[in-house]
């Protein structure tokens, strides 16, 4: 036998044997399992990033959520308005230098249609505690379906590089449930702790 | 025997063997390394499960 | 002709002397890269340890973009440009086609590289390693990497052209070895690399100028060409690596030529649009294009690392086994030379960048599972297992008979080299491990400060991610302690190093 440094000689295309062709197939078979996983989880599973996705002019996206705001509005918290729309309802998000607009109250168990859309440049949705992670583009509207399955208090982090303000982008999701009666207005939560994970 | 300075390899250098060393099927044995692979495979199965059952407890979204 | 080359007294290898030089300088210069970068390292981990929390905002996104460009684009592409002349001109035996173009191109990228280093240092162009449009830097930081590519590009062409030259002039009989063979895979996956490069760096300069557009969406799409592709590179060049230590080392053989070549074919055939991993989460496209484009349906190029992971220890196994240590399962793994820092360095390169650096990588570039993964710290978690822990461990490990082999130097402080690659590796796994852990709480990666002392609505982490944190600077400081030995190690070795008896000219 030689070394990876030396040149074979002569007809080096020989058949596998032993161990290693046990191994080359038991890989194959994993790496199938790998790709089953991904259709299979789009059939069963509860999460997945498909949403509607749609491009948008970040100007038209503004227009948008500012309509949203001033139809459900029911407060204001550290200059960002607080919203609730009705449960099924299409919700707006908007990341922007360094803001996420609006504040969301939210009802357990009710889906709603989440709108993701930046104004100026790349953005990161990452809902904490429970580390949900959504891309937000300038110019394209991610539409997510989603369901809160918890009441509490939830924050929206930055986590795409956006800037020198990057670290301060924090917005908030409140998730009340469906007993509690409509437009209660937001009163400021103390910092939740905890990873749900 | 490991002069200062210098790898092993290289003060030492691994003896060569004939090409046909290596090839008749009692030799040709790697019976440590596939126990190594196996056990790799084995926590790439379970880390692998373990995220898909992490996500199934964050909120439905789709 | 002949007084241009040198025999090596261990190898047998006739050295080119243009061989010779090129290997140094782009060495030499990888390393530099790599001492600014690891000072950034340094700083950036004082940091996000909270702790300390050592720079301000503005210079730690600063140092943020010096610390990826620099390991990520000069560092790991100076190296494997050494690599490229070392898999050619030396394994070869053969000339180094067109040298004047090898150094011209070496300037070049040495002029791309100073061009980017001032636009970053001086506050023009903080948008980090990935330059997301439509952040905007100085139109002279794409023409800077610009330049870099050409240059890279420049190189492939001529360990191409080097090849040729050696088949022409028969300067080696049989087929290419391996180690060449696995470095051409990565030298084609540069060109199409460094494609995607040009076709994302050359717009988005015009619009830096103010020249056309471009889409934020499209701007990830095809720069994640570049982006991982250039990750692909490392990993062909980082499994060559594997095969040339294993035959320095422990004289590791081929199992079998046909299953390790097809195995890095298959990287060439099915890595460049599995970029798309990095685009699970993002608006713009399909769940089928993401599912379709992130496994080709069979997840071929991670089949290919899964072969490698097998056939290199076996080659190392076998080796031994023929050479006399045939007892129980382990003896051959037990009686190998753990005390060169070539062999242990291979060792932990293989570990680390297959159980985390590998299975992490996988699972997260699964569709579905992004969600918990995307931008937090379990990415970075990820890349510094695969490119650090296993792609610069194993090229530090092949350093240590670089120095004698083709600087004809010994290796200064050899009792810290033989620990170097114990520290580093402990080091990275450490701070991987605790990195990835990390994001599992959501800790957004590339972040300055995650109390949120400055912002409008506060947050706690759950108190596990105080530990975990720590734990990732105690590994760091580990893995940057062991990376300044290597520094010291090497540049001490080359510039006042004892040198080798003079040998016969060939």
């Amino acid at each position: 036998m030689h070394t990876g440094i030396q040149s074979p000689q002569g007809v080096w295309w020989k058949p596998v044997r032993g161990g290693e062709k046990l191994w080359v197939g038991i890989a194959f078979a994993w790496c199938l399992v790998l790709f089953a996983m991904m259709p299979l989880w789009h059939l069963r599973g509860g999460q997945n990033p498909s949403g509607i996705r749609s491009k948008v002019d970040p100007q038209a996206f503004m227009a948008r959520t500012q309509e949203f705001i001033r139809t459900y509005q029911v407060g204001t918290e550290n200059g960002i308005p607080v919203v609730e729309p009705p449960p099924g309802s299409d919700i707006y998000l908007m990341g922007m230098m360094w803001s996420w607009q609006p504040v969301l109250r939210l009802r357990k168990g009710a889906q709603y249609t989440l709108h993701l859309s930046s104004f100026d440049v790349n953005h990161g949705f990452s809902l904490l505690p429970f580390n949900i992670n959504f891309q937000v583009v300038p110019g394209y509207d991610y539409g997510l379906r989603i369901t809160p399955t918890e009441a509490g208090d939830f924050r929206i982090v930055c986590n795409e590089f956006c800037g020198i303000g990057h670290h301060l982008m924090i917005g908030r999701v409140i998730v009340v449930d469906e007993s509690e009666p409509a437009a209660a207005g937001a009163s400021s939560g103390a910092a939740i702790g905890g990873g749900n994970l | 025997m490991a002069k200062e300075g210098l790898p092993p390899g290289i003060v030492n250098p691994p003896r060569p063997l004939p090409e046909k060393a290596g090839e008749s099927p009692e030799e040709h044995r790697t019976p440590g390394t596939l126990v190594l692979v196996l056990v790799f495979l084995a926590a790439f199965v379970v880390y692998y499960f373990v995220n898909w059952k992490l996500l199934s407890f964050v909120w439905r979204v789709g | 002709m002949s007084a241009d080359f040198r025999t090596c007294p261990t190898t047998g290898l006739k050295v080119h002397a243009q061989a010779d030089r090129l290997i140094k300088a782009n060495a030499v210069v990888g390393v530099v890269a790599l001492l600014i970068g690891g000072i950034a390292a340094l700083l950036l981990l004082l940091t996000r340890w909270q702790v300390v929390h050592l720079l301000p905002a503005d210079w730690f996104y600063r140092l943020l973009t010096v610390h990826g460009m620099n390991m990520l684009i000069f560092f790991i592409l100076f190296f494997e440009m050494a690599i490229l002349y070392f898999a050619s001109a030396v394994l070869l035996n053969s000339r180094v086609a067109a040298p004047r173009l090898a150094w011209f191109s070496f300037w070049l990228m040495v002029a791309g590289a100073l061009v980017v280093e001032w636009t970053m240092f001086t506050g023009r162009a903080d948008v980090l390693f990935t330059s997301y449009v439509p952040l905007r830097a100085t139109p002279w930081f794409y023409l800077g990497v610009i330049l870099f590519a050409v240059g890279a590009l420049l190189v492939v062409a001529i360990f191409f052209a080097t090849l040729i030259v050696a088949k022409k002039e028969r300067t080696y009989t049989g087929s290419i070895p391996l180690v060449t063979f696995g470095a051409a895979t990565a030298a084609i996956i540069a060109v199409i690399t460094l494609g995607h490069g040009a076709a994302i760096y050359i717009p988005t300069f015009l619009w830096s100028l103010g020249i056309g557009n471009v889409d934020a969406q499209i701007y990830r799409l095809v720069w994640w060409g570049l982006g991982h592709s250039s990750q692909q590179i490392n990993v062909a060049a980082m499994v060559a690596v594997w095969y040339l230590l294993g035959a320095l080392t422990v004289g590791s053989v081929v199992i079998n030529e046909k299953i390790s070549r097809i195995a890095f074919t298959l990287y060439v055939l099915f890595i460049s649009m599995a970029a798309a991993h990095h685009l699970l989460v993002d608006p713009g496209l399909p769940p089928t294009w993401k599912v379709w484009n992130t496994s080709y349906a069979m997840y071929l190029a991670v089949l290919a690392s899964m072969i490698h992971g097998f056939t290199v220890p076996a080659g190392i196994e076998l080796g031994q086994r023929l050479r006399g240590y045939t007892k129980g399962l382990f003896e051959w793994l037990r009686r190998a030379p753990w005390g060169d820092p070539g062999f242990s360095a291979l060792i932990f390169s293989i570990i680390i960048f297959g159980f985390v650096g590998g299975i992490t990588g996988v699972t997260f570039g699964t569709e579905q599972i992004n969600i918990i993964a995307h931008n937090t710290l379990r990415v970075p978690g990820h890349f510094h297992a695969t490119v650090v822990a296993g792609t610069t461990l194993a090229f530090m490990g092949l350093t240590y008979y670089v120095i004698p082999l083709i600087f004809r130097k010994k290796v200064a402080f050899w009792p810290l080299a033989r620990i170097q690659p114990y520290l580093f590796a402990a080091g990275m796994l450490i701070f991987s491990v605790a990195m990835t852990f990390a994001g599992t709480f959501g800790v957004p990666r590339r972040h300055y400060d995650i109390s949120f002392a400055q912002a409008p609505f506060d947050f706690q982490f759950s108190p596990a991610v105080d530990l975990v944190m720590t734990a990732m600077a105690i590994g760091g400081l580990l893995a940057i302690t062991g990376g300044a030995i290597y520094i010291a190690i090497t540049v001490w070795s080359v510039f006042f190093g004892k040198p080798l008896e003079a040998e016969v000219k060939a």
